[in-house]
């Protein structure tokens, strides 16, 4: 939510604090898919097309889309982008937590208005890859996974919830 | 009352280091305001007009004595050496430095307390009845499930950014005192479970909330809140903010396609993994047991003796004591709506009384209301009237429990940067106009609440009469509204006629208020069902009578 680092170019970073180029296209509707990709399909498109298509593709999911229309296709996708067009837009947690919830295990991406104070909250909903504005996306995923040790819900990522902890079952 | 465990300690104290960085951060320059704001209203911070106000969560409204004695503390310290209590039965300082906040947040930890959630798009602080654990008709503690739900709320990863806020309040006893259907979730606890509303709320567009589901077992609360949550996250409209609220998704859905949705939802959710375990609801119940109550010899005599010697006593007996589950105890209300003064404002002296009278006499443990008045949940009847004697001298005696004096005020014009007019001193010049007791018992009981704007925060939706200020060209009109009530037979009150002036209301009040004393068939018809029996256009004309 600090708007001073998003004047910085985003840059990729994974859970584990790794830069990674992105090697994905993302394709306008009217771009046919050639043998060059991997690309990055809109979610209406993806829709139509993926019945007939071989091969891996990602899917761009805005806000409003029901990402769970996908999951008949999902042995065709890789990574999932989900787009924040501003960081009040809490809809991008859901996509991710449900995506999850079915099984899917492929890369889910944060893009657009990503920025450091949300990476703790992306972790916990199940993304493993941000295209973050900050001078220091490493140190910003590392801020964000040491910011809290207790967590009272839970969620995607492997942090158990407190009540857990609270009646750990001797085995 | 609940107690931290270490990994409640270390979860405030995790947000507090944030917080003091977010702080600094803003103090250095590096952040400008804009971009500090959403920061400091998820911990509770506000830039009113004047200064910043800083708004402390009681968790569904319940505080101990030592609790009580830091919030006077904080008062005397970093604010004007007084505090606000709202309607949301949380706790206000309305002029507060930034540079202290940290400080303000180390000290509130010591004592189990902190600022987060009482704002932003988040779930906020559960509420309940001021008088769990004590009242008669109660049948299911609402506290153990209000920190349960406290604890699944916080922090949580998938609905920190909704489309708007969501308040979700709780009751379980027959009669409604935590207003469930002006909720975002309303839930009242039955012998066979929870009966769900949602969708109700006031603000520009009041609603009452519907029912979508009974029998909700409580160990499944959590994934059926996660699951009501969800589609609200998801479908709830983003575009405006006035449309934002759960009552527009579900005015829109129908309440019966938002409950599909959710019971679907609901089925795809891995429940196991979301609700707290039978242990955990056990060990958060065994926080809840009633106080060691005393087994003081009641002296009926005396304590009938003391109410004939002392009239005054005898009022505040009958006004603002209620019927507790034993016989020799009492429920105590401490009324902060004194004739002339700021509803809900306690100094940090009285705050202090406050905390000295729970210890010495009600088991160190108090209560906010959402009346915003305190309230002393277990008093042994043999105590009432040295309890009395202390509440007095310290100015917190006003026996008006209920009654048309004891009204509801958002802080208005005089704190708010959204208010449209001023509600504190209209409060004021009411309770003038009604100061004197024999006419205030005589009405009986009347529920006045007055917001200064239409976002509502002074509840006038559900006022027997409600008040709501409104700026025409550059002056303050009030329009008043008849009928609202929030208890188990919710309804919202109509806007009659034309706006007031200012200094018309007090007076169009009282013409309403003669005119039910002629009507009324008995003392025992209150004002409210004579409003409903007569019909509110009876007592319309007379609010807009000339003087």
């Amino acid at each position: 939510m600090s708007l001073l680092n998003s004047s910085h170019t985003p840059q990729l970073v994974t859970t584990d604090g790794e830069i990674i180029p992105d090697g994905w296209t993302l394709l306008a509707d009217e771009e046919t898919t050639g043998v060059d990709g991997p690309y990055v399909l809109g979610f209406d498109r993806a829709l139509k097309e993926l019945d007939g298509l071989n091969g891996h593709y990602g899917i761009r999911v805005n806000p409003g889309d029901d990402v769970r229309l996908l999951l008949p296709f999902i042995e065709k996708i890789t990574l999932i982008e989900v787009s924040f067009p501003g960081y009040r837009d809490g809809r991008g947690y859901s996509t991710a937590r449900i995506l999850r919830e079915e099984g899917y295990t492929g890369a889910i991406r944060a893009v657009g208005d990503v920025l450091r104070d949300q990476l703790f909250l992306m972790l916990r909903c199940g993304f493993s890859e941000f295209l973050v504005k900050d001078k220091d996306p490493v140190q910003a995923i590392a801020a964000a996974k040491s910011r809290f040790s207790v967590f009272y819900q839970g969620a995607a990522d492997t942090n158990r919830p407190v009540w857990a902890l609270r009646h750990t079952v001797e085995s | 009352m609940y107690v931290y465990d270490s990994f409640d300690h270390a979860f405030v104290r995790d947000r507090n280091a944030e917080f003091a960085d977010q702080v600094a951060r803003r103090l250095s320059g590096e952040l400008s305001e804009d971009q500090f704001k959403p920061l400091r209203l998820m911990n509770g911070l506000y830039l009113q007009l004047h200064a910043y106000m800083l708004r402390i969560a009681v968790p569904y409204g319940v505080l101990s004595s030592k609790q009580v004695r830091k919030l006077a503390h904080i008062a005397r310290t970093y604010d004007r050496d007084f505090g606000h209590f709202t309607t949301r039965q949380n706790l206000q300082f309305n002029w507060i430095k930034l540079a202290d906040t940290p400080k303000i947040l180390e000290e509130l930890a010591e004592v189990e307390m902190h600022a987060l959630q009482t704002s932003g798009n988040c779930i906020r602080n559960t509420t309940t009845d001021q008088f769990a654990g004590a009242a008669r008709d109660e049948h299911e503690d609402p506290r153990p499930w209000a920190e349960l739900i406290r604890q699944w709320s916080s922090n949580h990863p998938e609905f920190t950014f909704l489309p708007r806020k969501f308040k979700i309040a709780i009751t379980g006893a027959d009669r409604d005192r935590a207003a469930v259907r002006v909720h975002d979730i309303g839930l009242h606890a039955k012998p066979e479970g929870f009966d769900l509303y949602v969708g109700g709320g006031l603000g520009r567009t009041p609603s009452l909330g519907h029912r979508i589901k009974t029998g909700l077992k409580g160990e499944q609360l959590l994934s059926y809140l996660e699951a009501c949550l969800r589609v609200y996250n998801r479908y709830g409209r983003r575009d405006n903010s006035y449309k934002a609220r759960i009552k527009i998704l579900v005015a829109a859905l129908g309440p019966d396609e938002y409950a599909r949705q959710v019971e679907e939802e609901w089925e795809s959710l891995d429940k196991a993994a979301i609700d707290a375990p039978a242990a955990e609801i056990v060990r958060i119940r065994s926080f809840f047991p009633d106080p060691d109550f005393k087994d003081a010899k009641f002296d009926r005599v005396a304590y009938e003796r003391a109410q004939t010697a002392d009239k005054a006593f005898a009022r505040w007996v009958k006004n603002n004591t209620l019927a507790h589950k034993r016989d020799d105890h009492v429920s105590v209300t401490i009324s902060l709506k004194p004739v002339g003064l700021p509803p809900g404002d306690a100094s940090s002296a009285q705050m202090d009384v406050m905390a000295d009278v729970a210890e010495q006499y009600a088991y160190s443990e108090l209560r906010v209301s959402h009346e915003q008045n305190v309230i002393l949940p277990h008093v042994p009847k043999a105590d009432l009237y040295a309890l009395y004697t202390r509440l007095d001298a310290a100015n917190l005696s006003t026996a008006n429990g209920g009654k048309i004096t004891d009204m509801i005020a958002c802080p208005g014009l005089d704190y708010c940067s959204l208010a449209n007019a001023r509600s504190i001193p209209l409060a004021q010049d009411i309770s003038q106009r009604f100061a004197d007791a024999n006419l205030t018992d005589k009405i009986g009981d009347l529920q006045i609440k007055i917001s200064g704007c239409i976002n509502a925060c002074g509840h006038h939706h559900v006022g027997h009469i409600g008040i709501l200020g409104v700026d025409k060209q550059g002056i303050e009109f009030y329009q008043i509204l008849l009928g609202g009530r929030a208890d188990e037979n919710a309804a919202l009150g109509v806007i009659t006629g034309k706006g007031l002036p200012a200094e018309a209301v007090p007076a169009a009040i009282e013409r309403v208020v003669q005119l039910y004393l002629q009507l009324r068939t008995s003392d025992s018809e209150r004002f409210i069902d004579a409003v409903e029996r007569l019909g509110r256009n009876t007592f319309a004309e007379a609010l807009h009578e000339p003087a």
